[in-house]
């Protein structure tokens, strides 16, 4: 066999030396490949859109709902049901936050707050959930905040405070003091506690830490793309973080949350009205883990206020129960002991739906690009055809000089490797230079709307890779009849051709 | 002029044989083309051989099979049947990378049609051989003296294309010598030559075989060229013919003298 040097050598030159044979055997190639890398890069950023939109690694075990005259008679998800999930083999031991319960807020609840001078008023009952904090640990500054700051029943913490002016519209309003001599309207609040970061309670007249909450990066989807528009609010930067310092650091979006009020209608009758009370909560951080709607807190306050408000059976009664399975393989089995041992169900996943289209549009979009790339192999095929039987003499001359078979064959078929390579490449290179066509188009005309990428693209490396691969690939077999057509023919009649 | 036929020294040259063992040993080849009735019976049984520095003409008329004989010899064809040794190969039934090895270290093929690769330099087409070898030293020094040995030290980076056809024979000549062969195989080397510059090429090869005991199987028309030949072999129908004045004349046909 001739050395490699020499192979690479001659494979370049006679695949130069030829630019319509190459333009020709390329063209197809480099086609077929842009749109393989296009359609994967795509397909795989709305995929990455999507898992954050729906974190599809997990599922959440929920009872059916069921009632009698109106009564909800529902399974209870408790601890003991908490435990038994625990127990499964899918569910990995090891990992203390696989299981993790959820505890809605069960009763009405009313939330007020000032955000860039705005006074905002939302109802927080049903909108309200509580979790392990342990769960949720998405940064340095919430692993520190989010916790359950009342767990202490004598926190040396919790100082006596003087009482505060009575407040003449029984509202709480978060506004700073206003300023001497202005004529705005009079502050009724007053925060006698010495550390800004506590709030007064007027339950039992002491500081308080205020109720560390996390919202889900939906609740920023949605503030900018609904609720900054028509309050004409500012937009949130991608990096929250770095918004939220802008405006004085998160300590800075607070609210008071009224416990047992409401402004709706035919609210819950049976809870003890007499007990309303006010607490005040902070938002400590953005998290995957939260609630996509609504507000998220250690689940400990919420089992406290269901308790206070509601009895001791809504303080045990979970609302569901996350749980990330050791591989996503075994949901079904996980789903079947479910409905079979417990009467439980998984509750319906729209990402996993959502996954399972995107997976079948995927699959057809590969398909279509292979389509277009096997057909660029048999262009391929056929120009070589060609090109050996235009080369035949030159071909018997290689022989007559020394080739061997196998040499006329790897040289037939590094040409058709090189254009394959070539075209693969530039095919990338089209492919980068049509996403970038499309992003800026995307950003240019396209309005903003949740979950909106910056980029409808993500070019893994190992799609590249693939793309290369596959041009390379399917580039030499196109070219291996010829190159066999090449290698077995004799060269003496090679030799003798007009 | 076609300069000096001195042959150089190279370390992979295959080893000469000793000189009562042929370098080209045929017994009973048979050779035909096209199957059915459209079967053509090329060589009918022959047999010779060719000791080692011999200058063979192999004569005949047009289909006598002398071409498919000499591309036999080299490895370019292969036989139906009967026993072919090139230096002591069984090319027949050796493996084609031997055989290509063999064409590549040992054997020199010259054309009648000169087949240079008109995309390459005279320089290129000389050192191609080299691309098929593991002998890397020197390829371009090497391919200089070639062609300085055929008198075309000036059109080393010339294109075939730009030659006249006696300097295109000598670029091919020079080629088939830049492995230093020691059997060289030229099939109708002169035939499209003019007179004054074939008979130049045949003193070369003349000067060839004297001084630098270069074996030489050359199949030809003309009796200029197997007249100055050491031994001729004449064919006929696919088998060996006498050589007697008579036949020679016939094999020779109208071929210029």
């Amino acid at each position: 066999m001739m050395p490699a040097g020499n192979l690479t050598r001659m494979v370049v030159a006679n695949t130069l030396r030829s630019r319509r044979h190459f333009v020709l055997s390329a063209f197809g190639i480099v086609i077929g490949i842009a749109t393989f890398v296009v359609f994967l890069a795509s397909t795989e950023q709305v995929g990455t859109v999507l898992e954050k939109i729906f974190p599809v690694e997990q599922v959440q075990v929920v009872a059916p709902r069921a009632s009698l005259l109106g009564k909800d008679i529902s399974k209870k998800l408790d601890d003991a049901i908490v435990q038994k999930i625990r127990a499964r083999p899918e569910v990995d031991r090891a990992d203390a936050t696989a299981v993790v319960p959820r505890m809605s807020l069960s009763f009405p609840a009313f939330g007020r707050g000032d955000f860039e001078g705005n006074d905002l008023k939302f109802e927080v009952g049903g909108f309200a959930d509580g979790i392990n904090p342990d769960y949720v640990s998405d940064d340095e500054r919430t692993r520190e905040l989010f916790k359950d700051w009342d767990g202490k029943k004598d926190d040396p913490k919790r100082v006596a405070c003087t009482p505060p002016p009575s407040d003449p519209q029984n509202e709480v309003i978060q506004s700073p003091p206003a300023p001497k001599g202005s004529h705005s309207k009079p502050d009724v609040y007053y925060n006698p506690c010495p550390q800004p970061d506590r709030y007064y309670c007027d339950d039992d007249r002491t500081c308080h830490h205020r109720v560390p909450i996390v919202m889900s990066p939906t609740m920023i989807e949605l503030y900018n793309g609904q609720f900054a528009k028509s309050h004409g609010l500012p937009i949130a930067e991608l990096d929250f973080v770095k918004f939220i310092t802008m405006r004085g650091g998160l300590s800075a979006m607070r609210f008071s949350i009224g416990l047992g009020l409401t402004t709706v209608a035919g609210s819950n009758a049976s809870i003890a009205r007499n007990k309303t009370r006010r607490v005040e909560g902070v938002l400590v951080g953005i998290s995957s883990k939260a609630m996509p709607i609504g507000m998220t807190m250690p689940i400990q306050y919420i089992q406290r206020w269901n308790r206070e408000f509601l009895g001791e059976d809504a303080a045990t009664a979970y609302s569901s129960i996350i749980v990330r399975l050791k591989d996503r393989n075994q949901i079904a089995v996980f789903s079947q002991w479910l409905q079979d041992d417990l009467d439980l169900r998984l509750e319906d996943s729209l990402g996993e739906k959502f996954a399972t289209a995107l997976f079948v549009i995927r699959l057809v979009l590969v398909l279509i690009s292979l389509v277009i790339i096997t057909i660029s192999s048999i262009n391929i095929a056929h120009n070589f055809f060609m090109q050996v039987t235009e080369r035949r003499r030159e071909l018997g001359l290689l022989r007559a000089v020394g080739a061997a078979q196998i040499d006329v064959l790897l040289v037939v078929l590094g040409e058709a490797a090189l254009i394959g390579l070539i075209g693969g490449l530039i095919g990338v290179a089209l492919g980068l230079g049509i996403a970038r066509g499309v992003d800026w188009g995307s950003g240019y005309y396209l309005p903003r709307f949740p979950y909106k990428p910056d980029s409808w693209f993500h070019f893994r490396w190992w799609i590249v890779l693939g793309g290369l691969i596959c041009s390379t690939g399917f580039s030499v077999l196109g070219g291996y009849l010829p190159a066999r057509r090449a290698s077995t023919m004799e060269p003496a009649q090679a030799l003798t051709q007009n | 002029m076609v300069g000096s036929a001195r042959v150089s020294d190279k370390s992979t040259a295959p080893k000469a044989p000793a000189a009562s063992t042929p370098i080209v040993r045929l017994r009973d080849v048979t050779k035909s083309y096209g199957t059915g009735a459209a079967r053509t019976q090329v060589l009918r049984g022959v047999s010779f051989d060719v000791e080692a520095g011999e200058f063979v003409a192999l004569v005949g008329q047009s289909g006598s099979g002398k071409s498919t004989l000499l591309n036999i010899i080299g490895g370019l064809d292969q036989p139906d049947a009967g026993e072919v040794e090139v230096f002591g190969v069984d090319t027949l039934r050796c493996s084609d990378g031997r055989r290509a090895a063999l064409r590549n270290a040992s054997i020199g093929f010259v054309f009648q049609a000169f087949n240079l690769l008109d995309h390459l330099t005279v320089l290129a087409n000389v050192v191609l051989p080299a691309s098929f070898s593991r002998d890397a030293k020197d390829v371009e020094a090497r391919g200089r003296e070639a062609l300085r040995r055929v008198g075309l030290s000036d059109f080393a980076v010339r294109r075939p294309g730009e030659l006249s056809g006696g300097q295109k024979q000598r670029v091919a000549i020079a080629r088939a010598l830049f492995n230093s062969p020691t059997l060289l195989l030229c099939d109708e080397p002169t035939g499209n030559l003019d007179s004054e510059t074939g008979k130049e090429v045949i003193d070369f090869f003349r000067e060839l075989n004297a001084k630098d005991g270069v074996t030489l199987l050359i199949v030809t028309h003309e009796r200029r060229v197997s007249s100055v030949a050491k031994r001729v072999i004449a064919m006929r129908d696919g088998m060996l013919a006498e050589t007697t004045d008579e036949a020679l004349a016939a094999a020779h046909g109208s071929g210029p003298a």
